[in-house]
């Protein structure tokens, strides 16, 4: 909705090509893809593990008398919100909505979408034709009336946004998918194994999809940032999930409505928003050099 | 974007004037499936116009009477073919909740929503064209690493809070802008421009990010790999000169496509920041019409809306098509 | 979100005010004018959207589906028959004087003579009657529910109006009714319904210069209004914004001067600091709706769990600051017949709250609000409140719509609302919430109902009270629904600028007051 879907990936060699120049730079370093990575992996340990490990109140159900405490008061780290619950439990719990809905969303746009895109161009014609028509259908179809409707029919929930928030992704990773393949299926290698007698099922195992994975593994690290930031949005339109529950955009969109009173409350999920979306981007750039440059050139 | 010849520009040939025929045939049936799937969605919400008009303390037989009145009684099929009768002629039907005639009530609010999205576009654009070719010039230099951090920041950051951020700074605090509000050009342009500086920004920063990148690639990768590039520098050709008169122009090409592909994007943007700021246009009644299942405006919008997206795509679809030789000859072909 | 007038009033807000209490607390920075008031000036008024700042079927008083929400818009352009003014007093506005019958059945009403509508036709009985009449007839919900046998004019500034039912509350009920605001005649005929709904035409303090639906309404001063010196006021516009803060922003940045309705209780501490903020005196208590039809609330002693097992007072504390006071019945400081305590009221009791809950075997409640910060953190802390004594409960926030359906629907269990207005008659009094004939009440009791019944038809003042003060002794005894605080919202307004409901609080009508602007002026 409200960030472009940053298909940047559409012009990029797949692996198959060796470079046309070797330019020595040295390798993207490790530590652009290790820093993030880490970092991603050490708050999603944090977001579902802590809590049973650790003992931290619960995200919802604060007592009233706690109401409105400061960040760094005594056993509430971050402070608590009006209604007394603990913020860095709403962080912790919120965040395990975030990365639910951003890797469900991402894993369901890769393999329909993903399937969808590889099947309409390695087919072509009609059937792409049909296929492409359809996809384009949703692309133009402002998918927030269709959020809207079922957030508001449906009720909203943490599934509901999953679906809602699916029917942007699917398009978008059919599109991806479909543009790798259509540029994969004329390099020469693609040739030789068609003239091989390669065909069907072996074809866009063996040879399409091993070659289109990164490009697709790297646009869903950014697809799962653009997902949570769109979570997010609809929890500001009221769609999301449902309050009380905690998740790091319905902190933002509650916290908005005080944001002069009390700024903790929208900058600190923000924070959390932002470094997690940061890191995505940042490893998903990282890997897509990576995987681009086997020979180990950097641009 | 990559193009074997240096200075390559789109040429209208047969092969790919027959393509754009067939493409633009296509766009009739995605528009119609864009309404009808509106259409079908809108009635598939609980409720409907009449209980939303006359709400709480309606009796049964009040809505019922009020539904035939709006003509919400007849059937699904008859409803939707008379709207799309109507788009024929040129008429949307009016709004269920105001009565107002929904072309009028767009007139009214799209300038508004134009002239924001145009502004933003056009200055995402443009600094991103300006950024990225600052840091393509010197990659790994400082501005390119510069141009990293800000479009890494601008990926990242969600729209809605950086409305409020913008707000906060350039408004509350700075008075350098208004916090709410727009002014017309025609009543006052340089209100009218400052009135739509911040909620522009807000859209244009996460789009001005993804070009500068794509940009910045695209450039990068073209000075380094192609062959027309390394001969040019070779025959001695200043690298500005490179990089502006070859390099460029063919990037751009993606960029465009890339402008195309998020025009859809735009009504979400449009429906979360023209509320922050209060201004009057579409994106401001998306929300309520919905709620209040004013089917003719919620069209109204969506039609327009998707024209724009589907236009664009089709012109993306038919540029990547010309810069692919073998993708032209191989579908005109099939 | 569109809110509708008994709706709107009834979910968010039901103010009763108690006009003879007085009692209420205006804030910090209250300045009464020292000196006359200054005329000239515009002025912006900034309203939130999702209830007074939607107007989305225009301003004619017979189609604006938004009713009273909209009062502000209607008052300045068409003025009213009869206005509520500060400490409770009915003020004469296009009508000079009123007269009930013996039988509390017809009611005559005098109007103010020589007064001319801003399109140069004369003000009178038969205007008067037309827009009545033609309000009664309209498909608009807004419209008024009287019991109407006849409208007549019975000379030419006199009005007649007689009912089916005797209704001593009359007079209190027309602040909150369509029929408060008189559109001129003529000009509905000349200029069809839809072009007079976007830009009307009546006899109020100011005229319509332009009017883009739920996003800005410009006016400027009637040059020919009734009141000479007034208004103050040259030009005033009303702009929507999307929510407290955005409006506490715009003020801070100078682009407005007043915004109506402020609830949120953090943003209320903030904004005293830099403007005045006039507390309203509240005419409609927060209370629980307990659905009597159906489990868990048609067993009494789980009723009476919830009783026991709410303490508000630790809520109102933490999170409303004490802004507000503890109400026991559907009455308020703002609204007449106000009645702080309740003889007889059960209360917190958290071991007998266990006990019962024991003997239930458990209770799971269902609760349910609107989509409001205010509501939805009063039933988080109930939640947690309750859990205290065995109960559990799952929330919803609904928009509108489903809130609707799910009264119709009869499927709810409990629900935060707000019962009371400034007259338990009036609109969304006490009858919407706990008579047997409301589609919103969880209550079917006759005895209840005909004490209701008997206070309105009264018109001794003194009756009526007696009687009010009964009938919430009566819902405490059977444990129909808690009441919790008299919430009212606050306006706000920079500093300098004065008037009724700015400057001094002012009884609300329904939900918020109905501020004069006639009486707002710019002193500096």
């Amino acid at each position: 909705m409200s960030a472009p879907l940053p298909e940047l990936l559409a012009p990029a060699q797949p692996q198959g090509v060796p470079a046309a120049r070797p330019r020595g730079r040295g390798r993207a370093p490790n530590l652009r893809i290790w820093l993030p990575a880490g970092f991603l992996i050490a708050l999603f340990c944090a977001c579902f593990f802590w809590p049973l490990v650790y003992p931290v109140p619960k995200p919802i159900g604060g007592s009233i008398l706690n109401s409105g405490l400061p960040p760094l008061s005594p056993g509430h780290i971050f402070g608590t919100d009006p209604v007394g619950n603990d913020i860095f439990s709403r962080i912790l719990h919120g965040g395990q909505v975030s990365f639910e809905v951003g890797l469900s969303v991402t894993a369901i746009g890769l393999a329909i979408g993903g399937l969808l895109g590889v099947a309409a161009a390695y087919w072509g014609g009609a059937a792409d034709t049909a296929i492409s028509r359809v996809l384009d259908v949703f692309i133009a179809f402002p998918a927030l009336v269709l959020a809207l409707a079922i957030a508001e029919g449906l009720g909203p929930s943490e599934l509901h946004v999953i679906w809602a928030l699916a029917i942007f992704s699917i398009p978008a990773f059919g599109r991806i998918a479909r543009g790798a393949t259509l540029t994969l299926r004329e390099q020469t290698f693609m040739l030789a194994a068609r003239l091989s007698g390669t065909r069907g099922r072996r074809m866009i195992t063996r040879h399409i999809v091993p070659n289109i994975m990164p490009q697709l593994l790297t646009f869903s690290l950014l697809g799962i940032g653009v997902v949570m930031i769109l979570e997010g949005a609809l929890s500001f339109l009221g769609l999301g999930i449902p309050p009380p529950e905690p998740s790091w955009g319905s902190m933002i969109a509650q916290g908005q409505q005080t944001i002069s009173a009390s700024p903790d409350l929208v900058l600190i999920p923000s924070a959390f928003l932002f470094a997690t979306v940061v890191s995505l981007n940042v490893l998903g750039d990282a890997l897509r050099e990576r995987w681009a440059n086997p020979m180990g050139q950097s641009r | 974007m990559t193009v074997a010849t240096a200075g390559n520009r789109w040429v209208a040939r047969s092969p790919g004037a027959r393509l754009a025929g067939r493409r633009l045939l296509t766009v009739i049936p995605v528009l119609l499936g864009v309404t009808f799937l509106t259409f079908v969605v809108m009635n598939l919400l609980p409720g409907d116009a009449a209980q939303e008009l006359l709400g709480v303390n309606a009796t049964p037989a009040e809505v019922h009477q009020l539904e035939i009145q709006l003509h919400l009684n007849e059937p699904f099929w008859v409803r939707y073919g008379n709207w799309l009768g109507g788009l024929f002629h040129g008429d949307l039907g009016t709004s269920l909740t105001s009565g107002q005639n929904v072309t009028a009530i767009l007139g009214q609010r799209l300038p508004v929503t134009a002239e924001l999205l145009l502004y933003a576009f056009v200055a995402s654009i443009l600094l991103a064209v300006g950024l990225a070719v600052l840091a393509a010039r010197r990659p790994n230099g400082v501005a390119d690493r510069i141009s990293m951090v800000v479009s890494m920041t601008g990926l990242s950051v969600a729209p809605y809070v950086l409305a409020l951020v913008l707000i906060y700074v350039f408004a509350v605090r700075l008075h350098w802008f208004p916090a709410i509000g727009y002014t017309s050009l025609t009543q006052n342009p340089e209100a009218n421009l400052r009135s739509l500086t911040l909620p522009a920004a807000a859209i244009a920063f996460p789009l001005f990010a993804v070009y500068t990148r794509l940009l910045r690639a695209d450039i990068v990768e073209q000075m380094q790999r192609e062959d027309y590039i390394v001969t040019a520098r070779a025959k001695g050709v200043r690298p500005w000169r490179v990089l502006c008169r070859h390099a460029l122009p063919n990037s751009l090409f993606g960029l465009i496509t890339l402008v195309a592909l998020n025009l859809g994007t735009l009504v979400g943007a449009v429906a979360i920041i023209e509320p922050i700021f209060s201004l009057p246009g579409v994106g401001a009644i998306l929300i309520s019409s919905i709620n209040n299942h004013d089917v003719p405006v919620v069209e109204g919008i969506v039609v327009v809306f998707a024209v724009v997206v589907v236009l664009a795509n089709l012109l993306a679809d038919m540029l990547y098509a010309t810069l692919d030789p073998r993708i032209r000859y191989e579908r005109s072909a099939a | 979100m569109r809110h509708l007038l008994p709706g709107a009033a009834a979910l968010l807000l039901a103010v009763v005010t108690a006009a003879c209490g007085g009692g209420g607390t205006s804030s910090s920075g209250t300045t009464q004018p020292s000196t006359a008031p200054k005329a000239g000036g515009s002025l912006t008024v900034l309203e939130g959207a999702g209830f007074a700042g939607d107007w989305p079927a225009g301003l004619d008083p017979a189609t604006n589906i938004n009713g009273a929400a909209d009062q502000s818009y209607m008052d300045a352009i068409y003025g009213e028959l009869f206005e509520l003014g500060p400490k409770g007093k009915i003020i004469n506005d296009l009508a000079t004087g009123y007269k009930f019958s013996d039988d509390a059945k017809t009611i005559t009403l005098t109007l103010r003579q020589g007064v001319k509508f801003t399109d140069g036709t004369p003000f009178n009985a038969a205007a008067v009657v037309w827009n009545i009449q033609r309000d009664l007839k309209s498909a608009c919900t807004c419209k008024p529910t009287w019991p109407v046998k006849s409208v007549t004019a019975t000379g030419p500034y006199a009005v007649q109006i007689t009912l089916a039912a005797p209704d001593g509350a009359f007079i209190d009920q027309i602040f909150d009714s369509t029929a408060d605001w008189i559109a001129s005649p003529a000009a509905v005929q000349k200029m069809g319904e839809k072009a007079f709904a976007a830009k009307p035409v009546g006899a109020g303090p100011f005229m319509v210069v332009s009017d883009t639906y739920s996003s800005e309404l410009v006016l400027k001063k009637n040059p020919g209004y009734w009141e000479q010196g007034k208004p103050y006021l040259d030009s005033l516009t009303f702009k929507t914004v999307g929510s407290d803060e955005a409006a506490y922003e715009a003020m801070l940045a100078g682009q407005g001067e007043v915004y109506e309705d402020m609830s949120t209780p953090s943003l209320l501490k903030l904004a005293a600091q830099k403007f005045n903020v006039e507390n309203q005196l509240s005419t409609s208590p927060y209370d629980l709706q307990l659905n009597t039809k159906s489990a868990p609330f048609s067993d009494k002693r789980a009723r009476q769990a919830i009783y026991a097992a709410t303490n508000f007072a630790p809520i109102l504390q933490h999170v409303f600051s004490n802004l507000y006071p503890v109400t026991q019945g559907f009455t308020g400081p703002g609204g007449i017949c106000y009645e702080p305590t309740v003889p007889g009221y059960p209360p917190y009791d958290l071991a007998k709250a266990k006990a019962l809950v024991k003997q239930l075997g458990g209770l799971t409640v269902s609760l349910g609000t609107i989509q409001n910060l205010v509501a939805q953190e009063t039933t988080e802390a109930l939640q947690t409140e309750w859990a205290a004594a065995g109960i559990k409960t799952t929330i919803h926030n609904y928009p509108l719509a489903a809130l609707i359906s799910q009264f119709t629907s009869g499927k709810w269990q409990a629900m935060v609302q707000t019962a009371g207005s400034y007259d338990p008659a009036a609109g969304v009094g006490v009858g919407f919430r706990f008579s047997s004939l409301s589609p919103f009440s969880g209550v079917h009791d006759p005895h209840l109902d005909s004490l209701l019944n008997q206070a309105a038809a009264t018109v001794q003042m003194s009756q009526r009270c007696a009687l009010y003060n009964q009938a919430a002794a009566y819902i405490a005894q059977q444990f129909y629904g808690p009441f919790y605080f008299g919430f009212a919202p606050a306006n706000v307004a920079v500093k300098g600028v004065t008037g009724p409901g700015l400057t001094e609080p002012l009884p609300a009508v329904v939900v918020t007051p109905t501020i004069l602007w006639e009486d707002v002026a710019k002193n500096s």
